[in-house]
């Protein structure tokens, strides 16, 4: 395949795809005859064993149908107040009265709305909303009743806290729509809804606060989901990989998060979200590298130790990237580095090892990456198992079998230790994978080999770009005012500024002076 | 445009993995097909040949905890001799009958016998300037025996022998000479400069230890005499670079001896060209405790540090004298950095003079100004074991 790549290609036929995108057919008005929608309707529900079509007469005199999906609706709601009080024939003569209004005044349902085509109908039911059609009307009615079985909201699994809400995104649009509506209560917060996937119809949702973005970004990530056309979006990751800038980036370039805490602070500093039904993860954009770095928990603990424990996080991104290369690349290349004490008991303990370095460091980094995935896939019960054998795997037995040496293990073992510490788990796996070609490069050329790797990331890094937000920014390009985000945690008194993504921005998100003292409080 | 670009990419990427493979790798070389050089030392042969002896660890036998399988056998260290026309004729021959590469990375002590520095060591010591792998900051000894054995010596506490000598260097008892430092003492005005010289002790009998043995003092390249300890000890007062000092007095009327320890001290040599005399002054200042106080005197009382501290400045003044005496006088070498001191300060008349500076320098007249401060009486003010009137004399 690489090698199809090597060939410089002279002319690229773009095999243009006309007409792919299913353009929206002529649509089909509701017939004024009873029967003929009837027969319509079963015949697209052809099969459909959950369909649930009820024929009945309103007030003894109109008929007329009800459509449902089973278990989408709530069925005693529709019992009680949809059909009951259609069915019922009451005293006085109504038969004068309009369909419509006659509908409306009996329904005691907040939501009602007009249906006119065919494909408005099926999209309704399908969202969960019982659709009433009447005899010689063209215009049916929906009823707001939608209900299904959702997962409680519970802890992110994946974003731990020791401080900070608890509460995680679900698979249900609605529910963490709310989530947000109730921690932004201003009617700033702008939903823009968006129908994805040509069986699946998604429901993807452009979440902002208006007055705080940038407009023109909204209409890119608007452009950018338009393009999307696929069969079906199964979670936001599908997404992800469609409006991405770089698409071959080992690096992550949109955030994913399943706190809604995390996403309204990104929305109060101007990013945009976009939610997906059906998945638990928000996309937030833009987004920089050192987004990557930032715990939600940072802006909850104290200043100093959330800057301290940045700081912490720094080094450790870079042992995970560097430490098992640097020490293939001082081990075979540079021995006059290593101070002699520890060059003498490395030495002793790698007497046995039948192995170069590289290959030893290859042979412990797969089989951890290899223990990582079993533990990640496995059911909780068997988890402890694999740790336990992986524990004596690559602990005790592979170091007194020989086969590799005690140093390595502590090596190894850092290193894991060291990615996991990066919040994000997509920029984490990122790195670890970008370890291996260091590990080939300091293997076979040393520290200059790594040099060179570490030249290549960076340069890599700063060529990527987040919906037009430079990836390496506020430190390329350089912007002083930011760096009290990014490569420390100032106090919330004096983070007045928001970071400045793209276009125009509302500059400042409070008022300054606000450091607390006890001055203060005399006036 | 922009497949193509990533097409563009991807055929670089390839390509440097290509290259890496072949050339990557020519100088990979793992740590257990090294012989790591921990001391090296310089003899000469009856011919004239040099003796190369290294010391070379053994991490087999180092093997501790961790691995299991090597039990600690044999020897932690091995000592391999063998003769040569220069060191890296003498080296190859060693690699010769070595299964591992010879790796002087981390080679920190240079052993010269007192024959071969004699003879002269400049042309021994560019193999060290020149050679890469050598460290520039090994540390040299001139030893008065044969060199092999310093190497044999087993050592208590450190890995190996080498270790201890380099320790040794590092408490600045004696002198302290990497082999940078020999290469620009040789280089500079004074082209003269005192060595450490170490050699072996079998006290207790059976028990065989290093121990600094006063310095030999190198005077163009060539060794030409020896000083004791306490005579190394004033070169150092010389040169600034004294760290470890006890000084012992006995007070006038009374009975006893007081110990002072140094806690710092600053030389500062100050020359001075007046009507064509050339003149060194010597500026010290020497701060010290009270460590041991065997008479009654009661050393808080000011009158009596002031007389004590004028007795101190003797003392250091007479010690720094006797090795003037020995090393100005007798053997004629600046390994004081005098010439130096003369050439910062008066360029045109030392470039005028310097082929003089040999002749000059025995002549040289040397103030000696010492001050000296008595800073601290210790964890006790009065003298212990006595009552406290009894204590207090003025």
């Amino acid at each position: 395949m690489a090698w199809n790549l090597l060939k410089p290609k002279k002319q690229k036929k773009k095999k243009k795809q006309t007409a792919t995108k299913q353009s929206k057919q002529g649509q089909n008005p509701l017939s004024t005859n009873l029967s003929d929608n009837k027969n319509q309707l079963r015949s697209i529900y052809q099969d459909c064993s959950d369909f649930i079509l009820r024929s009945f007469m309103i007030s003894g005199k109109h008929q007329a149908i009800l459509i449902y999906m089973d278990g989408l609706s709530n069925r005693e709601e529709i019992d009680d107040n949809v059909l009951s009080p259609l069915m019922v024939k009451t005293q006085e003569d109504q038969s004068d009265l309009q369909i419509d209004k006659l509908i409306k005044n009996r329904v005691s349902i907040s939501d009602v709305k007009e249906v006119k085509t065919i494909e408005d109908c099926i999209q309704l039911i399908s969202s969960g909303n019982p659709v009433v059609l009447v005899n010689n009307s063209k215009t049916g009615f929906s009823v707001g009743l939608p209900q299904w079985e959702k997962r409680s909201i519970e802890a992110p699994e994946a974003e731990k806290a020791i401080r900070g809400p608890r509460e995680g995104f679900v698979e249900t649009l609605a529910v963490n729509i709310s989530m947000l509506r109730r921690k932004i209560r201003s009617p700033k917060l702008k939903m823009q809804s968006m129908e994805i996937g040509r069986y699946t119809k998604t429901n993807v949702i452009i979440t902002y606060i208006d007055g705080v973005v940038d407009k023109t970004l909204v209409e890119e990530v608007e452009n950018r989901l338009k393009r999307i056309d696929i069969d079906g979006i199964l979670d936001s990751g599908v997404i992800e990989e469609f409006i991405e800038d770089n698409p071959y980036s080992p690096f992550p370039q949109i955030l994913e998060t399943e706190r809604p805490d995390t996403v309204t602070g990104n929305l109060l500093e101007g990013r945009i979200a976009i939610l997906v039904d059906g998945s638990p993860s928000a996309l937030i954009v833009p987004i920089t590298f050192y987004s990557f770095l930032q715990a939600n928990e940072d802006y909850y603990n104290r200043f100093l130790i959330a800057t301290a424990i940045r700081w912490l996080r720094f080094i450790l991104v870079i042992i995970s990237l560097l430490l098992p290369s640097l020490y293939v690349a001082l081990l075979t290349f540079h021995q006059e580095m290593i101070p002699t004490a520890l060059l003498i008991s490395m030495a002793s303990s790698r007497e046995q090892v039948p192995f170069p370095a590289i290959v030893e460091v290859l042979i412990m980094e797969i089989t951890f990456e290899a223990l990582r995935e079993a533990g990640l896939r496995l059911p909780k019960q068997i988890g402890s198992a694999v740790s336990i054998v992986g524990a004596l795997v690559i602990g005790e037995s592979a170091v007194s079998a020989g086969i590799v040496s005690a140093p390595m293990v502590i090596v190894v073992a850092i290193t894991g230790i060291a990615s996991f510490t990066i919040p994000r788990y997509s920029a984490a796996i990122a790195l670890r994978m970008l370890r291996f070609p260091l590990i080939f490069l300091g293997g076979m050329l040393g520290l200059l080999g790594i040099m060179l790797g570490i030249i290549m990331v960076i340069v890599h890094l700063s060529t990527l770009r987040s919906f037009g937000v430079p990836y390496l920014s506020p430190m390329a390009p350089m912007k002083y005012s930011e760096i009290k985000d990014t490569m420390m945690r100032a106090p919330w008194w004096k983070l007045n500024k928001r970071p400045h993504l793209t276009g125009e921005y509302n500059e400042y998100r409070q008022s300054s002076g606000q450091k607390p003292s006890p001055i203060r409080g005399k006036d | 445009m922009h497949l193509l670009r990533t097409n563009i990419l991807l055929r670089t990427i390839l390509i440097c993995l290509l290259l890496l493979v072949l050339n990557g790798c020519w100088d990979r070389v793992e740590i257990n097909d090294l012989a790591i050089v921990m001391g090296i030392g310089l003899d000469k042969t009856e011919e004239g040949d040099i003796e190369l002896s290294v010391q070379i660890a053994n991490p087999k036998a180092m093997a501790g905890s961790g691995s299991s399988g090597g039990q600690s056998s044999g020897n932690p260290i091995v000592v391999e001799t063998v003769t040569g026309r220069t060191i890296f004729d003498a080296r190859s021959k060693l690699q010769e009958s070595l299964s591992r590469q010879l790796f002087e990375g981390h080679n920190r002590v240079i052993f010269i016998s007192k024959a071969l520095a004699e003879e002269g060591i400049q042309k021994h010591i560019d193999f060290f300037a020149r050679f890469p792998s050598p460290r520039l900051r090994a540390n040299i000894f001139i030893v008065d025996s044969k060199v092999i054995d310093i190497l044999k010596v087993p050592s208590d506490f450190e890995l190996n022998s080498s270790e201890v000598a380099r320790e040794l260097a590092k408490l600045k008892i004696g002198m302290n000479i990497t082999t940078k430092d020999l290469l620009e003492q040789l280089a500079n005005e004074s082209s003269s400069i005192a060595l450490p010289s170490i050699t072996v002790e079998d006290k207790p009998v059976g028990t065989k230890g290093l121990r600094v043995n006063g310095s030999a003092i190198i005077k163009e390249n060539k060794m030409v005499g020896e000083i004791d300890n306490a005579l190394s000890r004033g070169v150092l007062w010389l040169r600034d670079e004294i760290k470890l000092s006890s000084v012992t007095l006995e007070p006038e009327n009374t009975e006893g001896y007081i110990s002072f320890k140094l806690l710092r001290s600053s030389t500062d040599l100050s020359p001075t060209i007046k009507n064509g005399k050339w003149k060194m002054v010597v500026n010290i200042t020497t701060e010290d405790d009270v460590v041991e106080n065997e008479t009654n005197l009661d050393v808080l009382d000011p009158k009596i540090t002031d007389k004590l501290e004028k007795q101190l400045e003797q003392k250091v003044t007479e010690r720094i004298q006797k090795t003037l005496d020995y090393v100005q006088k007798e053997i004629g070498a600046d390994v004081f950095g005098f010439g130096e001191a003369f050439y910062r300060k008066f360029p045109k008349q030392w470039n005028k003079e310097k082929d003089m500076w040999a002749e000059k320098f025995p002549e040289l007249e040397v103030e000696i100004n010492c001050k000296a401060y008595i800073r601290r009486p210790g964890r006790s003010n009065i003298p212990q074991g006595t009552q406290k009137e009894e204590g207090v004399k003025k």
